[in-house]
């Protein structure tokens, strides 16, 4: 069965994530850094997230993250079954592994990608709360 | 180990002239109607290639440069469009093969070359490529990936996915014998910098390990043989084998900082490959030593000595550049060819998690 029942109970989670991201301080500027627009687009439920660090963020935060579909022509678009998703900011899937395995598909220069790799381990401890609180089930 | 996988796509064929009854294999492959792509240096051998492939040959395109464009590409692919190929006949080194796998991407899939970037992104064969390497070094005959050169950003742009493999491999060392040495050295220590990287890979498996140490012994003992005497077609054909192997090993066991710093290299200087990894590779294999484990000792034990040293003495013995700035990189390129390097997916396979610091005091060990 999958994780997620729903759409919206992806985008309160990993949604939730990214919004944390973009008001956290030691992560949000790294990701508004790299001037990205990012699309993440999970079946299993179908859902899509976009990380926009392109344009002008809200007041308070570093990057936009728009759940649904956003409709920006993204630099870098990463596509997964959102288990995979769930697994991977459980901080227990390697990148590369997944995608040598096929279960992400990465469209666009990955490079970008992989330079945010380090920038985003502050989230690795920051989802598992955010999918308990959700009452997801952990990935121990 | 978390994961492996292995496969070669690649169909190889292997033995001294084989070149010159080509059309056989390509008449296997069921193709008929192929564009030539190599490079002016190599035109003579690729003219022996043509007249064996016959009318199979409908076409050369020969305006391929060392770290070749993403512009020769597309002009490569579209003039095998318009003389409606239905394969790419790749004659050359690494630059030219790495071309054919691109422009066979781009003939397939439409658009520009970078539109395809990304993982998985290819969900189809490709237009077939029949690969034969004119030098012994780069794997690109069985390997899956293309990397090439963006001029717009200075970057080496790779491309990765098992539809790139080429369909055909022929392994002819009739073909390398006029390879002068400088080059013979360059590219044999390119081979060697596969074989060791994908050993000591994050994503090595036991059946790229075994091809690995064997390309690595093979390199260590026939190389110097092969730079001294040119014309020692045993040398030359074991030295193709290595290469080969080599190439199937670090398709899928990928490589690592040494292969990220010389495509920065190439990039940014235009460092030709084979060198930028000669020179770096000493260097890489140290700054990896801590966490390699025992693989280094079982490195050690295949290459009968410290692999560092091994490769130190391999190098001063063929006589290559054991400095980047011999090579044309400065001081002042340090700082972005470190940026550079940890941009490459190549770093992300290395034994050693790198930062952006370390990689660049590797860089600076080797100026």
């Amino acid at each position: 069965m999958p994780v997620f029942a729903t759409d919206q109970d992806v985008y309160a989670t990993i949604g939730a994530l990214f919004e944390w991201g973009s008001q956290d301080p030691e992560l949000g500027p790294k990701i508004a850094a790299s001037g990205l627009t990012i699309r993440f687009v999970y079946h299993e439920p179908e859902s899509e997230i976009t990380v926009d660090a392109r344009a002008v963020p809200p007041e308070g935060r570093h990057f936009t993250v728009l759940c649904g579909p956003a409709g920006l022509t993204p630099d870098v678009t990463m596509e997964m079954n959102a288990d995979v998703a769930h697994t991977f900011w459980f901080g227990h899937m390697n990148l590369l592994t997944a995608l040598a395995r096929g279960q992400m598909k990465a469209v666009g220069p990955i490079q970008s990608i992989l330079k945010l790799l380090p920038a985003i381990k502050p989230a690795y401890k920051k989802y598992p709360e955010i999918a308990r609180a959700h009452g997801l089930p952990g990935e121990e | 180990m978390e994961f492996s996988e292995f496969q070669v796509p690649t169909r190889v064929v292997a033995g001294r002239g084989l070149s010159t009854s080509i059309d056989i294999e390509l008449q296997r492959e069921g193709l008929t109607r192929g564009l030539l792509l190599t490079d002016a240096g190599v035109r003579p051998l690729a003219d022996r290639v043509r007249r064996a492939a016959g009318s199979r040959v409908v076409g050369v395109y020969d305006a391929i440069t060392p770290n070749s464009s993403v512009e020769q590409v597309e002009e490569a692919a579209r003039l095998a469009r318009e003389l409606e190929a239905d394969f790419l006949l790749a004659v050359g080194g690494g630059s030219v093969l790495d071309t054919a796998k691109a422009a066979a991407l781009v003939f397939t899939e439409g658009g520009r070359l970078l539109d395809h970037q990304g993982v998985n992104v290819l969900a189809r064969p490709l237009l077939p490529v029949a690969a034969v390497p004119t030098t012994a070094g780069t794997g690109s005959e069985v390997s899956i990936y293309a990397v090439v050169r963006d001029e717009n950003t200075g970057t080496k742009v790779s491309f990765i996915s098992e539809h790139l493999a080429p369909a055909l491999a022929v392994l002819d060392p009739v073909l390398t014998l006029g390879l002068p040495p400088g080059l013979t050295a360059a590219t044999g220590l390119d081979a060697l910098t596969h074989a060791l990287e994908a050993f000591l890979s994050v994503k090595a498996g036991p059946l790229s390990d075994a091809l690995a140490l064997a390309a690595a012994r093979t390199v260590l003992r026939e190389l110097p043989r092969a730079v001294v005497d040119g014309s020692n077609l045993e040398a030359r054909w074991r030295m193709l084998t290595a290469s080969c192997l080599a190439g199937m090993a670090f398709s899928w066991a990928m490589v690592g900082c040494v292969h990220a710093m010389a495509h920065a290299c190439g990039g940014l200087r235009e460092v030709p490959h084979g060198l930028a990894n000669a020179i770096l590779l000493p260097h890489g294999l140290e700054y990896n030593r801590p966490a390699a484990g025992d693989r280094f000792g079982i490195l050690g034990e295949w290459m009968g000595a410290d692999p560092v040293e091994a490769v130190r003495s391999l190098a001063e013995r063929i006589a290559l550049p054991t400095r980047l700035r011999e090579v044309g990189v400065e001081e002042a390129d340090l700082a972005a060819l470190a940026e550079l390097a940890m941009l490459d997916g190549s770093i992300y396979a290395n034994p050693r998690e790198a930062t952006a610091e370390e990689i660049e005091a590797v860089l600076r060990a080797a100026l």
